[in-house]
């Protein structure tokens, strides 16, 4: 087979025209994509058509799913120059350059995901048709890894659609559904897919009756607030809010969507499209070879990856389909839980002491929906039908019929064991039962369950609805279909699911511990709180700072695992004077609105509590160190109990698997492409260095681990 | 193929609750989603195996019409398995049942639900004629002026209805007085009478006194209190939770009262026939809101599903008698089971016979206890038997508990399978009243 078949050009009759249908089928993929090989066929293709003397060209795609999903990220990956970049994506433009000027008009016809360069070669068509389908997205997704548009995308979009919708689409990396890109005027006409094809030809013949001319689509502002928005004035307002908006969301961390606006901004209505292009092509390239960029496809491919396993060796073993959900415990995690599963279309069912806190689990998740609702991103007829999905009750009944039943109710081991072997009484033996737990060991637990092969962990962290990761425990008797199952089941409930090895904090709490109980350190050596949390959140990219992190989970929790930890781990382990006051001071965090922050009465973070340090035996905060020396701290500190975890206990396999787990679970910045990632970037041996030279300030806590000192030797590698 | 068992693997209802109150707001079909969603949890039912769900209601929801559809989707059952509606008033919830133990037993089908739900407190009132002709000539109107011509006239209409319906006694329909749907339902069409009117005739005719009605409703009250207490009615209710909050479950139904007494009963006064009437709010059942399902099978399913069913079905009956006389239609339907199903009165080892109001019964029983009547009315040569009172209604009955009409014919099934089991009884009848003249009568066995 060769490429050539991968793009067909059928000649057709519409009445007495002749016209041209030219079908994408990408011979040996799934999916069509610009690569070398597709973009020099192609080049070939549209330079027989221009020859040609059709009236009109139809271009379409033969794959079920899928128009064009864009440019090949693969290639893009193994681009590392600015000149091959210059080289590839200059092809790109000219092509589409190519068929933006072809004599007769074109018109693409739409189903399935139209992404990136995908959606770029559209709009350099005359005319646009697309199938309703819920499969077809068409959308510029680029500056989600890091890069813009380069295919003309910057430059064609806000022409076609008007700046604010393409500003939205192109900072945001959005695709939109076919209606809405109708309503914005991306496509111009919306079908049935069943007769995309015949609606396709008659939108053809109505072409030709008007004459056939090309067009050049450009917007039309209606209403006078877009009118103005559009004018020279208007745009500099906008420009300045997107650019306030970026930041805001981004901390300055991520400069793709900033490099978009200011190409927009340079080539909107510029009439040189040479010139215009030219700009976008060396903003692109500049992207293209940021670590930045590099590390925003490194995480894209991790979540890939994660859709292909299945979470266990043994490729003959399959997960169950679940279908019927059992939750025991209908708290926060309990309700959360809930709401992700019934979301899918899982049947849940959960079981409380009483029907107060069986309530409470179904409002939660009830109240998720109807947030969306309010949104109007969930109809009311689809919000029935999740929410008559969640069910629940003070017996046991439906738990017979539940494939798998997660246990999310208290953390004492004695109970949880008892509540095990009684659930087990009341489900098929083949069923499965995972616990929630997020501190206690799973095999232990296992020894409850009076099979224990049906047993696992599944851990979900909170909030369960926005947390994508989910740690797999694979307990010491946990069977290969059980992991495959809760495996399957996490990615069936939308999450990300990462195996790991039973052992205190599993993956992510082992080496969040040590950089919260770094925090604590901090505080004590008389660092500001609020310019801790600043530091890691400006500077470094967390989500949050570890104080506002600790108040998260609970100062309670916090403390209690950390002298578990300090059990398990001994001198790695060292707790912070001011952090053994908390457990006298009544804070338990944002569960009652007091802990290193002050809260409203709906839980909204306010400033640091004025009283906090004096309330802890603290003087008033004098910052004597650096931000830097404050992010290393308890990066590091993560980073070195890492190589323990990682390559001394093998609690995961891979660093692939550590840098996902840290940014699902975490929020860890994934412009640093993960944990491991990062240490990497910097050197183990500046790692190592540094640690040692914190050891020798008196912090025995951060004595560099064998393993990475190892990795120092040679400044190695976490990645192979 | 030949007769099969029929086999009721499992009943569940919602608490009944008096209409306007806890359940005032919820759809009749989410009533419905509830009991039948827990009563799969219970049975831990694969819905696949779901051959049909049909259900009884009366007040046929615009938005729901064939509720039983909408039901059975919202509950989780697939979209392949097929649901219908039945409306026989008052016996509608039995109905569903009679349809599907004739498709078991006849072996079309192996696992049916049936049961009923409804909503009483959203029954809505209804437009009279002379306002809907104006709405339809207001969305057909064209120009602005013919759309302010029809206005005027809608909202001097709209003054009319209100004036009418504060000026005119309630029962009398006049042309612009909106018809409240509840009462309109509960008056028969054939002759014109309120059911409570019904009652009331009787009353005169079986020459029931006042104390006797009310004696017989306080009794209701205090079974029923009883029962709830003890714990027995838990058995048969599924909690529902209370959207959107869920604050608060209901466990119990909303209605018997523990310290309901005669005095209080004899105050209150008649309220269909003020001048001679002995039928008051309190002798008579309440409008009321709430569902039940059952779960039917073939006895060879039941079987092979690894289920240990509560009764079997032996017989149904439904007879037709005077509209105006529609509370005796027990009588008239018993024989007709008792028949089908191979017995006699004295075989009825426990019954439950549907408390519309404390009249009806009281005459019911006195029929069943008739040679003249039974040779006079039913044409047979002697009287069908007595209905001891330490077997009638021994939980309670609809005075206490409510007649959500197209949910009732399940209910009475349910608790009587229930008690049958405890009492160790072999054969059990449930019987009601139908609006219209009719009456139904279901015949039980235990299974134990």
């Amino acid at each position: 087979m060769s490429i050539q078949e991968s793009i067909n050009v059928i000649p057709q009759k519409i009445g007495d025209s002749s016209i041209a249908i030219v079908e994408f089928d990408l011979v040996g993929e799934k999916v069509n994509k610009w690569n070398t090989q597709t973009m020099t066929r192609f080049k070939e293709v549209v330079q027989e058509l221009a020859k040609s003397s059709y009236k009109l060209i139809i271009f379409r795609s033969a794959k079920p799913k899928i128009f064009i999903a864009g440019a090949d990220i693969e290639e893009i990956k193994s681009l590392n120059t600015k000149e091959s970049f210059t080289k590839a994506v200059g092809a790109g433009q000219e092509i589409f350059n190519l068929v933006e000027d072809l004599p007769m008009p074109t018109l693409a016809s739409v189903h399935g995901a139209c992404m990136g360069g995908g959606c770029e070669f559209i709009m350099a068509c005359d005319y646009r048709i697309a199938s309703e389908a819920s499969e077809t997205r068409i959308g510029l997704p680029e500056t989600k890894l890091g890069i813009i548009p380069g295919f003309g995308g910057c430059i064609r979009m806000p022409r076609i659609i008007g700046l604010q919708a393409a500003l939205d689409i192109i900072l945001q990396g959005k695709a939109v559904a076919a209606k809405k890109a109708a309503k914005m005027g991306l496509v111009d006409r919306v079908v049935h897919p069943s007769i995309l094809a015949e609606q396709t030809l008659r939108y053809a013949a109505d072409l030709l009756k008007e004459g056939g001319k090309k067009r050049r689509k450009t917007f039309c502002p209606t209403g006078l607030v877009n009118k103005f928005l559009e004018s020279g004035l208007g745009r500099g307002i906008v420009f300045s809010q997107a650019r306030k908006g970026v930041l805001k969301m981004t901390h300055g961390h991520y400069p793709a969507p900033l490099t978009a606006i200011s190409v927009i901004e340079k080539t909107y209505g510029m009439s040189d499209r040479t010139r215009a292009l030219k700009i976008e092509l060396e903003n692109f390239c500049e992207l293209g070879i940021t670590a930045i960029s590099k590390n925003l496809i490194h995480v894209f491919y991790l979540t890939e990856m994660v859709k292909k396993q299945t979470g266990v060796a043994n490729s003959s073993v399959k997960g169950k389909d679940v279908k019927h959900l059992g939750i025991l415990g209908a708290g926060t995690m309990g309700g959360g839980i809930a709401y992700v599963a019934a979301d899918k279309g899982i049947d849940t069912r959960m079981k409380d002491i009483n029907m107060d806190a069986v309530g409470k689990g179904v409002k939660h998740a009830r109240d998720l929906w109807q947030k969306l609702v309010k949104r109007r991103s969930l109809t009311e007829y689809d919000f029935r039908r999740k929410i008559d999905l969640v069910t629940g009750g003070v017996t046991y009944a439906g738990f017979g019929q539940s494939d798998v039943v997660v246990e999310a109710i208290v953390e004492d081991m004695e109970i949880k064991k008892k509540v095990i072997a009684e659930t087990a009484k009341n489900m098929r033996p083949d069923a499965i039962i995972a616990t929630n737990t997020s501190s206690l060991s799973v095999t232990e637990m296992a020894n409850g369950h009076p099979r224990p092969e049906y047993f696992a962990g599944m851990h979900f962290f909170n909030p369960v609805h926005k947390m994508p990761l989910v740690e797999v425990i694979r307990g010491a008797k946990s069977s290969d279909e059980t992991v495959a199952t809760i495996f399957e089941l996490s990615k069936k409930m939308g999450k990300m699911p990462v195996v790991v090895k039973d052992g205190p904090g599993f993956l992510v709490n082992r080496l969040l511990l040590p950089y919260m109980a770094e925090a604590a350190f901090l505080m004590q050596e008389g660092m500001d709180i609020d310019r801790v949390d600043r530091a890691y959140v400006k500077e470094f990219g967390m989500p949050m700072g570890p104080f506002a992190l600790m108040d998260e989970v609970g100062l309670d929790v916090c403390l209690k695992v950390l002298k578990i930890f300090k059990k398990a781990f001994g001198a790695r382990v060292e707790i912070a004077p001011c952090m053994e006051k908390i457990e006298k001071s009544g804070r338990l965090g944002k569960k009652n609105l007091k802990g290193f922050y002050q809260y409203d009465a709906s839980g909204k973070r306010l400033q640091v509590d004025p009283n906090i340090y004096s309330e802890l035996g603290l003087s008033a905060p004098t910052n004597p160190l650096a931000n830097k020396d404050c992010i290393e701290r308890g990066v590091f500190a993560m980073i070195n109990e890492c190589s323990l975890a990682l390559i001394e206990d093998r609690i995961v396999e891979t660093p692939d698997e550590v840098d996902l787990a840290m940014i699902m679970g975490t929020g860890f910045p994934p412009f640093r492409g993960g944990l491991l990632k990062y240490a990497d970037s910097i050197g183990t041996k500046y790692i190592c260095d540094q640690l040692d030279h914190y050891l020798s300030k008196g912090a025995a806590r951060l004595k560099p681990a064998t393993p990475l000192v190892n990795l120092a030797k040679n400044n190695s590698k976490f990645y192979k | 193929m030949s007769a099969r068992d029929v086999v009721i693997v499992e009943g569940l209802r919602t608490p009944f609750v008096k209409s306007g109150t806890k359940l005032a707001k919820i759809h009749p079909a989410e009533i419905g989603r509830v009991a039948l969603k827990e009563l799969i949890a219970k049975t831990n039912l694969d819905v696949d195996v779901v051959d049909e769900v049909i259900i009884g209601n009366t007040g046929n929801p615009a938005d729901a019409v064939n509720i039983a559809r909408v039901v059975a989707l919202n509950a989780g059952i697939p979209q392949k398995t097929s649901a219908y509606t039945v409306h026989r008033n008052c016996a509608s919830a039995m109905e569903s049942i009679s349809h599907g133990f004739e498709k078991i037993k006849a072996g079309t089908m192996d696992v049916i639900i049936a049961g009923g739900t409804e909503n009483m407190s959203q029954i809505p009132w209804l437009m009279p004629q002379k306002f809907q002709d104006l709405l339809n000539q207001l969305v057909a109107a064209r120009s602005t002026g013919q759309k302010l011509g029809v206005l005027g006239a809608l909202l001097n209409a709209d003054f009319k209805q209100v004036w009418e319906l504060v000026s005119t006694p309630p029962m009398l329909n006049t042309k612009f007085k909106p018809v409240n749907g509840v009462m309109q339902g509960l008056t028969d069409p054939f002759v014109g009478i309120n059911m409570g009117q019904t009652a009331e005739i009787l009353a005169k005719e079986w020459n029931l006194s006042r104390r006797e009605q009310d004696e017989f409703a306080l009794r209701s009250h205090l079974l029923a209190a009883k029962a709830t207490k003890e714990g027995r009615m838990k058995e048969e209710i599924a909690p529902f939770m209370l959207p959107p909050d869920y604050k608060e479950t209901l466990t119990e139904d909303i209605g018997p009262r523990e310290t309901q007494t005669i005095e209080a009963l004899t105050k209150l006064k008649p309220f269909f026939d003020k001048l001679t009437g002995t039928i008051t709010a309190g002798n008579s059942c309440p409008i009321t809101d709430g569902a039940a399902m059952l779960l039917l099978m073939s006895r060879e399913k039941a079987q092979a599903l690894g289920y240990k069913p509560i009764a079997k079905i032996r017989s149904y009956g439904f007879a037709g008698l005077e509209p105006e006389r529609m509370g005796l239609g027990p009588v008239y339907s018993t024989p007709v089971a008792l028949k089908r199903a191979g017995l006699t009165m004295k075989d009825i080892g426990l019954v439950e016979l549907n408390e519309a109001f404390a009249a009806q019964v009281l005459s019911c029983r006195k029929a069943f206890d008739s040679d003249t009547f039974a040779k006079e009315k039913l044409g047979l040569s002697s009287k069908i038997g007595e209905i001891r009172e330490e077997i009638c209604n021994v939980n309670g009955g609809a005075i206490a508990l409510g007649h959500p009409v197209g949910a009732t014919g399940s209910r009475l099934i349910i608790t009587l399978m229930k008690e049958m089991k405890r009492r160790n009884i072999q054969f059990g009848l449930a019987t009601l009243c139908i609006g219209g003249g009719q009456g139904g009568s279901m015949i039980i066995e235990s299974e134990a």
